[in-house]
């Protein structure tokens, strides 16, 4: 059943992917379009050539980052909506350090500046982690505004203390992130990005801190119960979350950006919460699943280009996904449907089972 | 005489396996039959089936001579069937009155006709003396008076027969009676009552007659008169049941945790603690007697780190508690089994495995460097060696515990608490929803645990369980104990009366 349960996990985003672009399909034709021609141009735009395979990576990074720690969050279940306002404080302090701190060799420099980076996400996570604990403020409120405390802190400081000329932006760091195989702009933050991925991969379910962190996350009662520290547990869900937002804010300037400016690291919060729970909050769905919207967006492009089809289309069928994965999870999760999913698993090895079935039949569907 | 519902030759297969087999079962007119089995015998399919829920694979469904078809929960209530589930289905927000109209539109009206229904209602509630109080929220009342408005909306709604799913689990005793008193009425109003129950006294008190399923299979069905609680339980189990008769053992000088005055949120009766003193040897059971909510609940989690007292001491191995955490309580070996075991002793979305690991993470057995690497292939071994050794029956140690029946649930949660070798154990309605084979486990567990020197605290609202398991008895009223009794030859009047508050 275990095994069964896998299977559905991975089914179900690949039928919301699959029915995402019929929907698509359908949109495109009902607007004029060619709905074969405009996802040929969207897989070239995406696979065309190496710059533009590149440019997914590029684009995949910050959303690995921001997919993660809302996988890291939801884990112990807390809601961190506040992976932007996270995110962009990394960004802050990166920017400074990487402007102001001179006689350093760059290697240093940005592993002083992505730590940096990392701690100041993680401070700012813990606002709405100590917060939720002392004083049972609802955690996606407050992370929710500590995102607007973050944007207009930016803004700011790019249009004001840390503004460099005329234009509203700061000025650009100067130690930048590696490029890998000359692949565009592509740069050595997706490898940190799924190094990271595996970490916590191995964190949440190879050691006990993982393992206590889950069960906190699924009965947070029975947790308690069992002698788990659950608000500790909870507020270094959330100090850890952050970091790996603030991290990839700092990533993603040194690699991409190099400079702050208006609409920095806009809407990447939200598409991580929903990367997360369409890759079944697991940290490889999860980087699979941002790739996948990398791909998007860099196809999107090319499609405008070649098709005259708006990009937005792509945004639409990017929501569809998030629709149908979630209302598909919701739905396995039936008792109905879960019942002919059990049911359906009898044949398998009837012998074996025989002895517990009519047990599993009133339990999973009769009382609960 | 005329069966009012006449079940006959059901079945009802899940895939390959059969939850049913060729079932006959019927009711009488103003006749109560209980349905008894253990879990997984088919109780609730069967009635599942019969409430519409499921269609039976073959078999025939009569009512009132007439063959009829269900095909939905709504075609039930139309046919006069009502089902009082053991959780009860009420909105807790709403008042008595708005649960029992709930869904009701008898004449297709837009307004409701509140006057009218609630003069319908109350009329119904006195008929079968039914008392409950119609403007207040669910929350605000009594689980005995949720259990009867639950009955009160099945009868507004029609029913002719009624269908009591374990209706007695969660009653206190004296509330048992006042439901045995309205079966009673409902019979002499030529309502018919399906009683589902594991309870033996119970089922023979209230039954006309009696059916035992066992495996999906109709075993027998019995009257009243040829029954006896033996012979119950052995058709039940289909073996010979041995109820053992524990040897009872004297205190320990040695004390495994003593209560000094302890007090907590004093001036609550039901969860409250007042002025609490209680020792608690090696290699004893205490029984807590008493009826449910007199500060039991507290009492366990008090003893467990779960809550600190506000004034009065707590000695574990004559050390004084300062710290009240359940981790500092499982640090110094004190096992718990929690009264609730799906809210708070297993985590139902992980496996069984998991659940029997989460409190040796660290151990050397299991993982690498105290926790920094579990080794799921030893975690798997040890979870297997722990389903054999407490008979544990799952598909596979990777199953999801919340798939498992109530007392494989149970033996998980014993096996990770008992497997440590405790010095003391709390353990809090340990058989409660549990079929008599896994009962018995339950108990023999804890009798082998108080052999190996450990100290048990036993809180139970069965008193029959009480009896069976303790050295001393120890009875709880209003938050104070007000009495303890030894368990050899208990003074079964003076318990009683302590229960109920009667002491001088």
């Amino acid at each position: 059943m275990k095994l069964r349960n896998q299977i559905i996990k991975i089914i179900v985003p690949i039928l919301a992917i699959l029915l995402s672009f019929l929907i698509g399909g359908i949109l495109i034709a009902a607007i004029g379009g060619n709905p074969k021609e405009a996802f040929l141009y969207l897989l070239k735009g995406a696979f065309g050539s190496k710059a533009n395979v590149g440019e997914s990576f590029v684009k995949a990074t910050p959303l690995i980052f921001t997919g993660l720690a809302a996988t890291f969050a939801y884990r112990c279940g807390v809601f961190n909506l506040g992976a932007e306002g996270q995110f962009v404080m990394g960004a802050v302090v990166s920017v400074y350090i990487g402007t102001t701190v001179t006689g350093l060799p760059d290697a240093l420099l940005i592993t002083v500046s992505l730590i940096c980076g990392a701690i100041t996400g993680g401070l700012w996570g813990f606002i709405p982690g100590i917060l939720k604990i002392w004083r049972g403020l609802n955690e996606m409120i407050v992370s929710i505004m500590l995102n607007y405390v973050a944007i207009l802190f930016m803004g700011y400081l790019y249009s004001g203390p840390l503004r460099e000329g005329s234009v509203p932006q700061t000025a650009a760091v100067t130690a930048k992130l590696m490029r890998l195989f000359g692949l565009s702009r592509m740069h050595i933050g997706i490898v940190i990005a799924v190094v990271l991925a595996g970490i916590i991969y191995y964190f949440m379910f190879y050691t006990d801190g993982g393992f206590k962190l889950r069960a906190v996350g699924l009965n947070s009662t029975a947790a308690a119960f069992n002698g788990f520290p659950v608000n500790r547990l909870m507020i270094l869900s959330f100090v850890i979350s952050g970091a790996i937002a603030g991290l990839g804010g700092s990533v993603e300037l040194h690699g991409t950006q190099y400079r702050l400016m208006s609409g920095f690291g806009q809407g990447y919060g939200f598409d991580g919460v929903a990367i997360a729970l369409i890759g079944q909050l697991n940290p490889i769905g999860t980087v699979l699943v941002a790739y996948l919207f990398a791909v998007l967006r860099t196809g999107a492009t090319t499609m405008q280009v070649g098709t005259g089809m708006p990009t937005s289309v792509i945004d639409i069928i990017q929501a569809l996904v998030i629709v149908f994965a979630v209302a598909g999870s919701a739905f396995v999760n039936l008792p109905k449907v879960r019942q002919f999913i059990v049911g359906a698993s009898f044949p398998e090895n009837p012998l074996k089972r025989k002895k517990n079935t009519p047990d599993a039949i009133e339990k999973g569907v009769g009382e609960s | 005489m005329e069966a009012f519902l006449k079940m006959e030759n059901i079945t009802k297969k899940f895939g390959e396996v059969s939850a049913n087999k060729n079932i006959n079962f019927s009711v009488a007119a103003g006749e109560v039959h209980t349905l008894l089995g253990e879990n997984g015998a088919g109780k609730s399919t069967l009635m599942n089936i019969l409430m519409g829920l499921y269609q039976p694979t073959a078999g025939q469904i009569y009512l009132r001579g007439e063959p009829v078809r269900i095909d939905s929960p709504s075609k039930a209530v139309k046919l006069g069937l009502g089902m009082v589930h053991q959780h009860f289905m009420l909105v807790e927000a709403m008042t008595v009155f708005e649960n029992i109209i709930l869904g009701v539109s008898k004449d297709h009206a837009v307004f409701i006709k509140k006057d009218r229904m609630k003069k319908e209602i109350l009329a119904l509630a006195a008929r079968y003396s039914l008392d409950v109080e119609i403007d207040k929220p669910i929350t605000e009342i009594s689980v005995g008076a949720q259990q009867r408005v639950e009955i009160l909306k099945a009868l507004y709604r029609g029913a002719e027969l009624l269908i009591l799913d374990e209706p007695t689990a969660a009653l206190t005793d004296l509330e048992v009676e006042g439901l045995f008193r309205i079966i009673r009425k409902l019979k002499k109003e030529n309502k018919s009552v399906v009683f589902i129950s594991h309870k033996m006294r119970e089922v023979l008190e209230i039954s006309d007659r009696i059916t035992i399923l066992r495996t999906g299979e109709t075993v027998k069905t019995l009257k009243k008169e040829e029954a006896d609680a033996d012979g119950l339980a052995n058709l039940m189990i289909g073996k010979e049941l041995v109820l053992s008769d524990y040897k009872k053992v004297a205190s320990s000088k040695e004390k495994v945790v003593s209560l000094n005055g302890v007090c907590y949120q004093k001036s609550s009766k039901h969860s409250g603690l007042n002025d609490v003193s209680l020792e608690v040897g090696k290699g004893e059971i205490v029984g807590i007697a008493g009826v449910d909510g007199n500060g039991q609940s507290q009492l366990a989690q008090l003893l467990t780190g779960v809550i600190g007292p506000e004034s009065g001491e707590v000695f574990v191995k004559a050390e004084r508690i300062s710290k009240y955490a359940p981790e500092a309580f499982i640090m110094k070996n004190v096992a718990h089994i929690p009264e609730d075991r799906n809210k708070m002793g297993l985590i139902g979305n992980m496996t069984v495995t998991e659940n029997l690991m989460l409190k040796r993470l660290k151990s050397d057995e299991i993982s690498y460097g105290k926790g920094a690497f579990l080794r799921r292939r030893a975690m798997k071994q040890s979870a297997e060696k722990l389903k054999d050794k407490y008979d544990i029956r799952c598909a596979s140690t990777e199953q999801e515990t919340r798939n498992l029946s109530g007392g494989n649930q149970q033996k998980i949660i014993l096996a990770r608490e008992l497997e440590e070798n405790p010095d003391l154990l709390v353990a809090v309605h340990p058989t409660r929803g549990l079929d008599i084979g896994a009962t018995q486990y339950v108990h023999d567990a804890m009798i082998a645990s108080r052999d190996k020197g450990c100290g048990v605290v036993l809180i139970s609202a069965d008193f029959d369980e009480v009896l069976k398991l303790s050295d001393r008895i120890a009875v709880m009223f209003e938050g104070r104990i007000v009495g303890i009794y030894p368990g050899e030859n208990p003074p079964i009047r003076d318990i009683s009366l302590a229960m109920a508050g009667k002491v001088e």
